[in-house]
């Protein structure tokens, strides 16, 4: 029987077979520091955010990154509670998909993305996003 | 005083250009910190040996002495979260922390909020600090003074100071950041059993059950078979609407661990919760279920 984190990891790749005796374990997550949202910059694009192609290594990522790249206006509105939020040039979610771009395996910000997509196509405002990335992952 | 100032003066001018140089010391420092649900608590201090020294209370430290449990610069507390400590409510912030050492009856704990003080100090009573008394405790012989954290809680911890033969336990409480309580008029949307399935390698994974029901004020969940024996009753502890954490529960009811990692997210039609999703912590799906009655 895998470990119980284990079994969770599983669950949510739904990739890895389940094997006896697995042992890996997933690093708890520090609890960051509480802050504001950002305000999404006037004119914000997804230019920045990584292409296709600049994923190859992590195409298991790319999924996100394309969904994030359909609303840069609204991920630009959410702070990252994963911890890097106040890393220097880091000013929203949308930054962990940009440059180094976190997001390629940092579950915590995959999870913001995909949840902050989820939400939109239900027609959830971005306040409404908001309060649901805090109480998910503040 | 004015020779205990120079003291202090002298001691951190020279201490503080040169932290990186090893140097031996009869009270070397020390640091131990403990977290609970949140709040982190910290203990630093210089701990001070008996090294042969016979009576350490009555003699190196004197009754009625207004001592902090360490050496050299006062023993500080400082915790990130408000807390109360043997049921008195402690604001979070960085104290320095004093003991009036008593040969018969309670000690009295006292918090300054001066947190740089020096051990000669012995501050005097003021409104700003927190005094409550304690009950010192005859443990088998320790040579050097240590706090320690011998108990956790899921509410809190005990953190210890001991040296020679004196223990002084003091109780921490700290601020629950989940409540088990849901309101039983609310409940009865979700109650029921479930056809689960977790989501697994090419969809197969076989149906189980999942059974929402409440107990003492609770929205528990149970599944049948259980992924883990210990995962045998878990409260279902709201997060936001009709999104839920387990929270699992000891023998005795007690929670020992509240797992983020997955969100259970039921679907209401007409006030009530036909099926649901099981998230984790990258919002992949993890397991969905839909109500069987």
């Amino acid at each position: 029987m895998p470990s119980r984190r284990r079994f969770l990891v599983i669950c949510s790749v739904g990739l890895v077979p389940l094997l006896p005796g697995a042992r890996q374990l997933r690093a708890a997550r520090p609890v960051p520091a509480a802050g504001p949202h950002p305000t999404p910059r006037p004119g914000i694009t997804a230019a920045r955010v990584l292409s296709r192609e600049q994923l190859a290594d992590t195409p298991a990522a790319i999924p996100v990154f394309d969904q994030v790249r359909e609303i840069p206006e609204i991920v630009d509105g959410i702070r990252c509670q994963c911890g890097c939020a106040d890393l220097e040039d880091h000013y929203s979610l949308l930054s962990c998909y940009e440059g180094e771009a976190m997001a390629k395996s940092c579950v915590v910000c995959q999870g913001q993305g995909r949840l902050a997509y989820r939400l939109h196509r239900a027609g959830k405002t971005l306040e409404e996003i908001r309060h649901a990335i805090d109480a998910r992952y503040g | 005083m004015l020779r205990s100032a120079l003291t202090v003066e002298l001691l951190l001018g020279l201490a503080l250009p040169l932290p990186l140089v090893a140097q031996v010391k009869a009270s070397e420092p020390a640091a131990v910190s403990q977290t609970v649900d949140g709040t982190k608590l910290s203990i630093t201090y210089s701990r001070p040996r008996a090294r042969t020294r016979d009576s350490l209370f009555g003699k190196v430290v004197t009754w009625n002495e207004v001592w902090t449990p360490g050496a050299n610069l006062a023993t500080t507390f400082e915790v990130n979260k408000d807390v109360r400590l043997n049921g008195h409510p402690i604001p979070k912030g960085k104290y320095s922390i004093w003991m009036v050492v008593r040969r018969s009856g309670d000690w009295t704990v006292v918090l300054d909020p001066r947190p740089d003080l020096y051990h000669e100090a012995h501050p005097d009573s003021t409104a700003q600090q927190i005094r409550f008394p304690v009950q010192p405790e005859e443990r088998p012989f320790a040579e050097v003074l240590t706090w320690s954290f011998p108990e956790i809680r899921t509410g809190g911890m005990t953190l210890a100071m001991q040296w020679g033969t004196v223990y002084v336990p003091l109780e921490v409480e700290v601020q629950p950041s989940y409540t088990l309580g849901f309101p039983k008029e609310g409940s009865s949307a979700y109650l029921g059993e479930y056809e689960y399935r977790w989501k697994m390698p090419g969809d197969s994974a076989k149906p189980m059950s999942f059974t929402v029901s409440y107990e003492n004020g609770t929205l528990l969940g149970r599944w049948n078979p259980l992924p883990y024996p210990e995962w045998g009753r878990f409260a279902l502890i709201r997060i936001k609407d009709d999104w839920f954490i387990p929270g699992f529960l000891d023998d005795k009811g007690a929670l020992y661990e509240v797992m983020k990692e997955m969100v259970f997210e039921f679907k209401l039609e007409a006030g009530r919760a036909t099926s649901l999703e099981v998230r984790g912590e990258d919002d992949s799906l993890m397991a969905t279920a839909k109500r069987k009655n």
